[in-house]
């Protein structure tokens, strides 16, 4: 009784590639996840609303030449995301703390334990935001949104094994650099 | 900690020190960041516009409807849909020179709120001219734009569409193409808008506590498929679902490893009533597992079936030639097969069946459709040309979720939705998972309460018991449960609701004796003694209906209250009067069923003659109060709140985007209050607000029978003293976004100031 979600992208895709005035319905599915990615990458509302404009405006334009290659369409907006930030990022740089952005999840363990892993999450996603660019946007989009490696390549242009191999370099860098860490378990 | 199992981080990271960190980053999540509404309708509407210019550019709409390369795609039957419409809006053919104008949203019943008012001409036009030959009905403060010479955008400065309106717009003869030709004759289309969102403050109410209030979640498996297509076991303890490779898998909710039943290529699963037999597709032929004795049998005339599904353990199902069923003996025993109802599309295909096998929903082009399967009458929902998008059924067959709205099998729409992945339990509450959150709201799209944030929450599937459900994230399938708190339960009001729509779909169908039974003796005498007509004269136009407001009585659980607005038009498309009726519902007991027992009916009232409220929103320290017109502001203080001896209340009062708003108040709950609204009160277009219009409020709080938030009030009933006052519309609803990139606006004085062609249509 589900729709059945891929075949609905591919046919949303098909729809706007052939009319645009179909993109409302790719927006409304994809706005959120682009806003917040590109929200957690700028770290201000402004700019993150000018970057996602840009995101859409990009892709509604682009559509018509859209390739379908088996990726979710995300991982394209994503793509444009990216490189909407890195053309940002040359002349700015984020000014909020980052710190206080990430907590822990629904996904976790009890209650009273995840409380007591709070502030080591936090350390580590900080450290996270010091991480080379690229290894940053990496492991955002592996951990914050879940994102498959090859989606990632795709966004980022590289291919699975580069992806991999900066997920490698980042949580190895993170390891380095938090030093003790609580045990997990 | 919990961390989930990711294949590509066994093999990317590989040292275990490393996955744990990996695990630590996993469970942390992003908040939802700030976001401004205003914004994201903002900006789509931008891109729509964007779209339409694109559009434009390439043709005229209708023209490339009809060449060739997308007849192909839309299909014939679209297309007669299409030429259709065009003749409709158009009011005529376009020969000998003749303007032809056309608009999408011409007839829609359902016309989204934030997107302007788009008119289409087959010939440029001359844009002064035209402009001022603009008539709106009702009276709206705008904007233009214009795409080339034959597009013409016409934007509200309020930002959006007022809610559950008739439009009517004109084109009248002033208009002038650019070759100096006169139309000959006014041009008008009207169309209806949808009602607005059901959400307080534009969200649902934050979570209790922080990111969840989930119970027991715990990943099931790995990797379901895209459609996993999950199927509950009867006794809500197994799913049954499709995984990545085409596998039908079983898992036990408790814990414990899938078992595959069907080792790949499936599609279409639908497990039996009894949970003794699963359907499904596979290699294009539909086939029965008896999951007792594991023997499979296919199904004579099920191939290339797209939907399945079961009603009272006899098996359904669609493909290309229409919708089937199988003989009294049931599949593979030798009963046959049933011809329910024909593909109404041969370029269309079926998409799903209703668990009560009454309905289907078909795709047809980019719309939707819903079928009747016994009488094969369709329904298209939404918009004609749309990018129509299914979204399941509720349990009894009775609703259809798409395009985020709910809507009935009329096609009318009942409710919005959260933008996501609805599921309808069985007890009538309905999650709707999203990229970031997972909501929960009624079924008749109050009460959003948001359960969990911070993660995705796709596809998620209610289990029989309606407190368990699962779904996707991260590319694994999940289990959890909503807690004694927020258990999923059919409100008060929502099993009223079902009975007063289900009277008011007899009325509207003239179906007397099927109204009726929705009656007690009392409510049977009051129809019976002259009071409002049961069947409402076929004269009298009944076109739709819409719950204004309900309430369960304070004083007892039992008792609940609707305000229902009947809508009339005869004789052409457009609406012509409204009348309300208060219908009070009464059941013995909480187990027995609701019914009818008093009707109170307040006079005609015109439409098209002066503003009229929609909507009204109340909490303890504000009300707002939109209508459906642009008002003069020098007038809104004919708006009043009273409290119950008739004093002004305190607070302060401000005017804007159709919406006059008390702030500052502190309401008691409970408290009675009332909102007057005077003739004085004028649209932008001179005219007065018919006659004196009252409207009893409760102050919010007070309706703790109906389970609701406490920033969740709207509790509206007309004054049994005064019901000839006909009583207005009360929804939760959002702001409504002010308009962006518009340098338009209203003056002291009530005139309309504008940077670039603009004014009030009327």
């Amino acid at each position: 009784m589900t729709d059945p979600t891929r075949d609905e992208e591919k046919r949303l895709v098909e729809h706007a590639k052939r009319d645009p005035r179909e993109f409302g319905a790719l927006y409304d599915r994809h706005f959120q996840q682009i806003y917040r990615f590109v929200y957690s990458r700028v770290r201000e509302q402004t700019a993150a609303e000018d970057v996602t404009s840009e995101v859409f405006m990009k892709a509604l334009k682009a559509m018509p030449r859209y390739q379908d290659t088996g990726r979710p369409f995300a991982a394209w907006l994503y793509q444009i995301a990216v490189n909407a930030i890195a053309d940002r990022y040359r002349t700015l740089r984020p000014a909020q703390p980052l710190e206080d952005f990430h907590d822990l999840s629904v996904a976790g363990p009890a209650i009273e334990e995840q409380a007591a892993q709070r502030d080591e999450v936090r350390r580590i996603w900080a450290i996270v935001e010091e991480l080379p660019s690229q290894q940053r946007t990496a492991l955002v989009m592996k951990f914050q949104e879940d994102m498959k490696i090859e989606d990632i390549a795709l966004a980022m242009g590289k291919t699975p094994g580069a992806v991999k191999l900066l997920i490698h370099r980042g949580v190895s860098r993170l390891r380095d650099e938090a030093g003790v860490l609580r045990p997990l378990d | 900690m919990s961390g989930r199992y990711d294949p590509e981080l066994e093999d990317t990271l590989r040292d275990p020190e490393l996955l744990r960190l990996a695990a630590m980053l996993s469970s942390a999540h992003t908040p939802e960041p700030p976001l401004d509404d205003a914004f994201k309708s903002g900006l789509r509407r931008e891109l729509m516009q964007k779209a339409w210019e694109a559009t434009e550019r390439r043709g005229s709409w209708w023209r490339r409807l009809a060449a060739p390369p997308r007849v192909a795609w839309v299909g014939a039957a679209a297309l007669v849909a299409l030429i259709a419409l065009v003749v409709v809006q158009t009011q005529g053919t376009g020969g000998n020179g003749e303007v032809v104008v056309g608009s999408p949203q011409s007839g829609g019943t359902a016309v989204q709120l934030q997107q302007p008012i788009l008119v289409s001409f087959n010939q440029p036009m001359d844009h002064q001219s035209t402009e001022q030959a603009v008539q709106i009905v009702p009276a709206t403060s705008v904007e233009f734009r214009w795409s080339g010479d034959t597009t013409l955008f016409v934007q509200p400065t309020s930002g959006n569409l007022a809610p559950n309106t008739q439009y009517q717009v004109t084109i009248g003869p002033g208009a002038l193409t650019k070759g100096g030709k006169r139309l000959t004759s006014p041009k008008e289309f009207t169309f209806v808008t949808q009602p607005t969102t059901p959400s307080p403050g534009g969200g649902p109410s934050p979570t209790p506590g922080g990111g969840s209030v989930l119970t027991g979640q715990h990943r099931l498996t790995v990797l379901p498929g895209a459609d996993y297509s999950p199927q509950w076991s009867p006794d809500s303890t197994t799913v049954y679902f499709v995984n990545a490779g085409g596998a039908l898998q079983s898992a036990p909710v408790a814990g414990g490893q899938p078992r595959t039943l069907v080792p790949d290529g499936v599609s279409n699963p639908a497990l039996s009533s009894g949970g003794d037999r699963i359907a499904f597709m596979r290699a294009g032929r539909l086939q029965v597992l008896n999951l007792s004795g594991g023997q499979t049998i296919g199904v004579a005339g099920g191939e290339s079936a797209t939907a399945v599904v079961w009603v009272k353990n006899r098996l359904y199902w669609a493909g290309p030639s229409g919708v089937f069923t199988t003989g009294p003996g049931g599949p593979g025993v030798g009963g046959g097969t049933v011809k329910l109802a024909s593909n109404p599309d041969p370029s269309g295909s079926f998409i799903s069946i209703a668990p009560d096998g009454a309905h289907a929903a078909f795709r047809s082009g980019g719309a939707i459709l819903l079928v009747d399967v016994a009488t094969g009458a369709t329904t298209t929902l939404g918009r004609a040309a749309g990018s129509g998008s299914f979204q399941g059924w509720s349990p009894d067959g009775a609703r259809i979720m798409h395009d985020g709205v709910i809507a009935d099998m009329n096609g009318q729409t009942l409710a919005r939705l959260p933008a996501g992945d609805p599921s309808w339990s069985l007890s009538g509450q309905i999650i709707v998972g999203t990229d970031s959150s997972l909501i929960e709201v009624n079924s008749d799209g109050t009460g959003l309460l948001q359960l969990a944030t911070g993660s995705a929450f796709r596809q998620p599937a209610w289990a029989p018991d309606s407190s368990t459900f699962v779904f996707v994230r991260g590319g694994f399938l999940w289990a959890a449960g909503v807690p004694s708190g927020h258990q999923p339960q059919v409100s008060t009001i929502d099993q009223a609701s079902a009975v007063v729509a289900a009277f008011m779909q007899a009325r509207l169908a003239g179906d007397f004796d099927k109204a009726r039974s929705f009656l007690d003796d009392n409510g049977k005498a009051v129809y019976a003694a002259g009071g409002p007509a049961l069947i409402p004269g076929g004269d009298a136009g009944f076109r739709r209906y819409y719950i204004l407001a309900s309430e369960v009585d304070p004083t007892s659980p039992n008792t609940v209250r609707f305000v229902v607005r009947l809508i009339f038009g005869r004789g052409g498309p457009l609406e012509r009067t409204l009348s309300e009726e208060t219908l009070t519902l009464k059941r013995v007991s909480a187990s027995d069923p609701f019914l009818i027992d008093r009707v109170t009916a307040g006079p005609v009232r015109d439409l098209g003659r002066g503003p009229v409220v929609v909507a009204v929103r109340i909490t303890p320290s504000r009300v707002e109060v939109t209508f459906d017109s642009d008002l003069r502001p020098t007038t809104i203080a004919g708006v009043l709140l009273q409290d119950g001896q008739g004093s002004p209340v305190g607070g302060s009062v401000s005017y804007s985007d159709r919406t006059v708003t008390f702030s500052g108040l502190q309401l008691s709950a409970g408290a009675p209050y009332r909102l007057v609204v005077l003739p004085t009160v004028q649209d932008v277009g001179n005219r007065n607000v018919v006659s004196e219009y009252d409207l009893d409020l409760v102050g919010p709080g007070a309706d703790v029978s109906a389970g609701s938030a406490p920033q969740t009030p709207v509790i509206v009933l007309p004054s049994a003293s005064r019901a000839h006052a006909p009583a207005a519309e009360v929804r939760d609803f959002p702001p409504l976004p002010a308009a962006a990139g518009f340098g338009v606006a209203l003056n002291g004085a009530g005139a309309v100031r504008v940077s670039a062609g603009a004014g009030v249509r009327t």
